[in-house]
């Protein structure tokens, strides 16, 4: 039976505070991981963890610590809290209730890889969400868990909040990198990856605010038990933030590989009084669509693939038959378009160039030509852009034109 | 050394190079746009796909590295379509005011379209309306609509003058480059910025809307307006005889030398080309008084030689002075050295050149001539030309260039010219100096003759004539010949001297720094 992990303590008031959260047993796993344990034993225990990274791309995190090389440079810790793809809420509400969580995976983080300074890259929107992180960290500093040789373990770490000035592209790893650096942020042609040349060319870990959570209970209870609470191959639970037409909108933190329609109709409480399922966006806007009948479907990694859509940051929005799916496109491309950074060139220009198309249909003066024209124009950004922001513009235009041509069409 | 095999033909390149570097060598172009020699890639144009075996999607020929066994493919269909998409996008957002754009003709998109055109274009919308002629420089006009955002212009100003005028503003579609507020591109080095455009985007206000580029014809030579030698192309109009229209240069282009001048000029060389059809002398001019002789090349060496013979018979070749400067080739200083010095013994050999100025630690040198090495490695001394010696003993006087005009007032000049029996002038323009002068022989420039320069680190380069001296003007190394014969001790050395390449090798086997130099 799974259980609540990174959210057991949201329904405590105080948490937030140190005080309250040493006394529900905070900061146990930072004790054990920097008194008892080496960093190669806390690698190979994230490892068998099979923590997946839970930012969108699923990366597993222990094997991205593994690629920071043995230089004799400085390392550093990026969280990335910038939050930004559309239909995500989840990093906010673990950071506003449960601070200390994440100072927890980044100092056990930060230990393992040999890091001493971490930066949380927050959302510039995130205003007060930023406050209540700075005011965690002076207690933490207060209390000897940051700064100079934390808990008489020789260890010295700093935590920086560095707050975005609000562009999408910015929660790419490597455009967030640029931001820090006091860039524009626009993303870094890679290789070289930032394992090895990262924040200010030096080895860099970027891991997002959930995975990063998840450190301290895999230190405290174990790789098996962590594996136990989702899949094999992914590890934990997953932090769902369902949106849209449902009753009770909100997050559920559910296993890693729990039904679509389960989390709709159980957990959310199922569609609105009078409203019908139309579609369901399952991991974010950058997700492929899924149709009313294909949500029978396993949350995981894998299982999405299958499906041709993605598990991204498990951010579900769900679509009633009352909205239209044009409207729903012109919402994609007019987002996509509006967020290209204007680097490379299919990007900045397809996606303008779709969100025009769209654009004239909403107003009645398209074709089928036009949807023809759209799939084609979205096919040749898939794949071709600089960093996955082309894609994610590409995938949703490509799965609603094909699941939903026949309404487009209908709308002409 | 890997093995790799591009379009199923396997090559032996270097490891750790690019996909794009290796087919380059492999004499496969693979179009580009961003990406430039002299910068690290940059990725963004997408133009350069390649599909490479065991990889899902295509990758870019700029930066992808090369590995053992490799095998790209630069013509598959999956690139050939991808690139065709590049390209309508870009062209989906572009004004096509080829008409009427100056990159006609060296236009990468352009190029492009001849191979990935899609003839036909899908786009119905509104394109972006932008600024069309904003003024960014002193030099340069600013053309957003055309800018494709490959950002070389903006590399050049991080990477090679370090000045950072240009910037990146807004995004997505908004995304254009931009000097910061009104803070213009000011700098020596700004008209490279319109050569690397490889759109219409930033044009030279210097060549905007004066001739079109297929009309113009190239010639590879070297800049002499610094000690640098950079390498440089120069364009012109070939000019239309038969309506009297001459011919004309309309631009200097850099051209690629790592050993001198990278891919790079400086806009002093670049911009300072009006001298080469400006104000010529075209003529054999003859003062009054030396009415006997006519107005051409024979008689008026002949004369000189005459003079010469004279001075020479009398053993009194110690009152022929010579003025020089550093614009003659390594072969015309070598003549000079060995007529002058080693035949004659003649010892009143100064050098008038165009006052030194400010260099740069780029490529601008503080000479403003192009050989003083070469005339230091010849063993002439680079003596300042003093009036007062020149007017006490002198009774010939050969004047190379008009640089002493830089250095000495007219009156002056004159007051001293006044005073010695025999002036002649070799120059290439029209000026004051003129009528203060016996003969004046018209001579050609560095762009319409052979030969070779030594740049300020020792470096020996030949350059070839671009176009025909202008007029009746001559190679100084031409007449220089001519003289030796007439006069020189060793007549027949002088006969075989028929090119510059003859005169090199006699300055090779004469002059250890040019034959270590080879």
């Amino acid at each position: 039976m799974s259980e609540n992990i990174l959210t057991q303590q949201f329904s405590l008031e105080n948490v937030f505070k140190i005080d309250e959260y040493v006394k529900q047993g905070g900061y146990k796993a930072v004790r054990k991981a920097l008194q008892e344990m080496k960093p190669e034993e806390i690698l190979e225990e994230v490892k068998k963890a099979n923590l997946r990274g839970r930012g969108g791309a699923g990366f597993p995190a222990g094997v991205k610590w593994g690629f920071v090389p043995p230089v004799d440079k400085p390392k550093y810790l990026c969280v990335n809290a910038d939050e930004g793809e559309p239909g995500t809420f989840k990093d906010r509400y673990i950071m506003s209730h449960n601070p200390h969580m994440l100072f927890e995976g980044i100092i056990i983080t930060s230990y393992c890889v040999g890091i001493h300074s971490a930066y949380i890259y927050i959302r510039g929107e995130y205003e007060s969400i930023a406050q209540r992180l700075e005011e965690g960290i002076s207690e933490a500093y207060k209390n000897g868990f940051l700064g100079k040789n934390i808990l008489n373990s020789g260890f010295d770490l700093d935590i920086i909040v560095h707050r975005g000035a609000g562009a999408y592209i910015c929660g790419e790893e490597t455009a967030l990198l640029e931001s820090l650096e006091g860039k524009r942020g626009n993303p870094r042609l890679k290789p070289p990856f930032p394992a090895s040349v990262g924040l200010f060319q030096c080895p860099t870990v970027i891991n997002n605010v959930e995975t990063i959570s998840n450190i301290p209970h895999i230190i405290l209870n174990g790789a098996e038990w962590f594996v136990g609470q989702g899949l094999a191959k992914d590890g934990g639970t997953r932090i769902f933030g369902v949106s849209g037409m449902v009753e009770k909108p909100g997050i559920y933190e559910l296993p890693i590989g729990t039904s679509l329609k389960d989390i709709i109709n159980v957990h959310a409480g199922g569609m609105k009084k009078g409203k019908k399922l139309k579609a369901v966006i399952p991991g974010g806007m950058s997700a492929p669509v899924l149709k009313a009948d294909e949500i029978d479907i396993k949350m995981d990694f894998d299982s999405l693939v299958n499906a041709e859509s993605m598990l991204g940051s498990a951010a579900i929005i769900v679509i009633d038959t009352g909205t239209s799916m044009l409207d729903v496109l012109k919402v994609i491309t007019k987002f996509y378009s509006h967020e290209s950074c204007g680097q490379c060139t299919p990007c900045r220009i397809g996606t303008s160039w779709i969100n025009k198309i769209v654009n004239r249909m909403v107003e009645g003066k398209g074709s089928k030509k036009d949807i023809d024209n759209i799939v084609r124009l979205a096919s040749n950004i898939l794949g071709h852009t600089l960093c996955p922001l082309g894609d994610a513009a590409a995938m949703p235009i490509l799965s609603l034109t094909k699941k939903y041509r026949k309404e487009l069409e209908s709308r002409l | 050394m890997v093995k790799i095999f591009i379009d199923e033909k396997s090559f032996e390149v270097e490891d750790g190079i690019t996909v794009f570097k290796a087919a380059k060598e492999a004499g496969i172009a693979i179009p580009h746009l961003c990406y430039h020699d002299a910068f690290p890639p940059e990725g963004s144009c997408r133009m350069c796909l390649v599909e490479i075996e065991g990889l899902p999607k295509l990758e870019l020929a700029c930066s992808t590295q090369v590995r053992d066994g490799m095998k790209v493919f630069t013509k598959s269909e999956r690139v050939v379509e991808a690139r065709k998409g590049v390209l309508e996008f870009l062209l989906a957002e572009h004004p096509l005011d080829c008409p009427i754009c100056d990159k006609a003709g060296d236009c990468k998109l352009q190029d492009y379209y001849e191979t990935y055109g899609l003839f036909e274009s899908q786009f119905r919308e509104v394109k972006e309306k932008r600024e069309k002629k904003a003024k960014i420089g002193k030099n340069l006009i600013h053309d957003e609509e055309r800018c494709i955002i490959c950002k070389r212009c903006v590399r050049f100003l991080k990477e090679v003058t370090h000045t950072q005028e240009l910037g990146i503003f807004e995004r997505g579609i908004h995304t254009s480059v931009n000097i910061y507020e009104l803070l213009p591109v000011d700098n020596n080095y700004s008209g490279n910025l319109a050569q690397i455009c490889p759109v219409g985007a930033i044009t030279d206000t210097d060549f905007r809307f004066k001739t079109r580029s297929w009309l113009l014809k190239k010639g590879k030579s070297i800049c002499p307006l610094c000690s640098r030698g950079c390498n440089i192309s120069i364009e012109y109009h070939p000019g239309f005889p038969h309506f009297q229209v001459p011919k004309k240069v309309f631009r200097i282009y850099s051209l690629e030398n790592p050993d001198v001048n990278g891919f790079w000029i400086c806009d002093l060389g670049r911009y300072g080309y009006s001298y080469i059809d400006e104000n010529r002398l075209d003529r054999i001019m003859i003062k009054k008084e030396e009415q006997k002789i006519e107005p051409t090349w024979e008689q008026s060496l002949q004369f000189i030689a005459e003079k010469i013979k004279g001075l020479n018979f009398l053993k009194k070749t110690s009152q022929i002075a010579l003025v020089l400067n550093t614009w003659l080739s390594n072969e015309e200083l070598f003549l000079i050295h060995k007529i002058f010095k080693s035949d004659l013994n003649v010892e009143s050999i100064f050098f008038a050149d165009r006052p030194q100025s400010e260099g740069d630690d780029i490529l601008l040198t503080p000479e403003r001539s192009p050989n003083r090495r070469g005339a230091q490695e010849m063993g002439l001394s680079i003596q300042p030309v003093k009036l007062e010696t020149l007017a006490t003993k002198t009774r010939l006087l050969l004047v190379f260039g008009s640089s002493i005009q830089d250095q000495f007032s007219s009156s002056d000049i004159k007051k001293v010219l006044d005073k010695i029996e025999t002036k002649i002038l070799f120059a290439s323009h029209s000026n004051d100096l003129i009528s203060f002068f016996d003969i004046v022989l018209p001579t050609a420039l560095i762009a319409e003759k052979g030969g070779s320069l030594t740049n300020v680190e020792g470096r020996i380069q030949k350059f070839s004539p671009v176009f025909e001296p202008s007029g009746d003007s001559l190679p100084e190394w031409m007449m220089l010949a001519d003289l030796g014969r007439e006069f020189g001790i060793n007549p027949s050395f002088y006969e075989q001297l028929k090119t510059p390449e003859a005169i090199s090798i006699e300055t090779e086997k004469e002059i250890p720094f040019f034959r270590e130099k080879k």
